[in-house]
């Protein structure tokens, strides 16, 4: 009886511990971890997130660190201006989930702020009537320039052998100085997914 | 007598099938290099006995660039014949012990071939960062 009994608990617990690694059901995932979708037809969070890792990476070794910065702002820091990402994937998705975590990474660093103020897509309407108001009566300096501009531009690119697909990614950002217009930070990232279908998890 | 057959099939069904996923790779560099890493002490913590074979942490070398950002460096060499993706991710730390969390810390995925040695790189977010942590994740 007792023989009988082991290898039905063991069945037990086994199929317990699988189910609770394969559930179906819906549940949180961690946007950072390894386990979010793969999914083949479009740009999904874990492209942007490799994606703007690997820029800010980037932006922090070759710009920052290696001591390009120059700044014209409060306290010498640099005034960045997200000025445009051409989005030249056949999907619609919003740049801004690419260009939001690279201008956090750069405010974190205590040597680039992003200004919401300048040119006519400033992103603080009220913002820019207050500083232009401050800079006309003298009681301020009025919305600052910026020093460099970020701009870029994501391509796709799709492969297809047999049933199997493969889709392109590429990536693409430049930070040019507005004191001379020259590009003096550019860098490319290409994301490549191949498969026959999506998947959960990489 | 007929099991003999079906033996050898299996077996060279499985040769084949490994060999197709065998990638090692072969490498030349200068037999002195001109430049000279300064490897640091390290504290490991190996969960994964069959990832650290497949993705052996060599050395690991760190830079304070001119701006006071550190830079680390790890060298990864693959001991199998066959190609293995991983994930990894540098968390930061200041002086305090404290995690300087931010966009960039998540999982990158990496591939790497059999035999193969190469190298992961990060530099902190900013120059309160005096401390790091390499998280090595298999994702095959």
């Amino acid at each position: 009886m007792k023989r009988q009994i082991l290898p039905f608990s063991l069945a037990g617990i086994i199929i317990a511990l699988a189910a609770g690694c394969a559930s179906d059901e819906a549940k949180y995932v961690d946007p950072a971890g390894t386990k979010t979708l793969v999914t083949l037809d479009k740009i999904n969070q874990q492209d942007l997130n490799q994606a703007a890792e690997a820029m800010i990476t980037s932006l922090r070794s070759k710009f920052i660190d290696a001591g390009k910065l120059s700044g014209t702002g409060p306290n010498g820091i640099a005034v960045l201006k997200i000025e445009r990402v051409i989005n030249s994937t056949s999907q619609q998705w919003d740049p801004d989930l690419l260009t939001k975590k690279i201008r956090i990474d750069l405010l974190n660093t205590g040597r680039v702020a992003t200004t919401t103020t300048f040119g006519g897509d400033a992103e603080s309407k009220i913002g820019q009537d207050l500083a232009k108001e401050q800079q006309f009566t003298g009681k301020g300096p009025g919305v600052l320039n910026p020093d460099y501009t970020l701009t870029g531009k994501v391509i796709e690119d799709m492969d297809r052998a047999g049933n199997k697909r493969q889709k392109t990614y590429v990536f693409q950002l430049t930070l040019t100085s507005i004191r001379d217009g020259l590009a003096i930070w550019e860098d490319e990232k290409t994301i490549t997914k191949a498969g026959t279908r999506s998947g959960a998890g990489w | 007598m007929s099991t003999r057959p079906s033996i050898f099939i299996t077996l060279g069904a499985a040769a084949i099938l490994v060999a197709g996923c065998q990638t090692p790779v072969n490498t030349t560099e200068p037999a002195q290099p001109a430049g000279q890493r300064s490897l640091i002490p390290e504290k490991r913590v190996i969960r994964d006995a069959d990832l650290n074979r497949r993705v052996d942490i060599r050395g690991v070398n760190e830079r304070v660039g001119p701006a006071g950002l550190l830079t680390i460096q790890v060298e990864l060499l693959n001991h199998t014949s066959s190609r293995h993706r991983f994930s990894y991710k540098f968390e930061w730390f200041d002086a305090q012990g404290m995690e300087l969390a931010g966009p960039a810390a998540v999982f990158v995925q990496r591939q790497i071939e059999g035999n193969e040695d190469i190298f992961i790189t990060a530099t902190a977010p900013n120059e309160l960062a005096k401390d790091f942590r390499l998280k090595l994740i298999s994702t095959d």
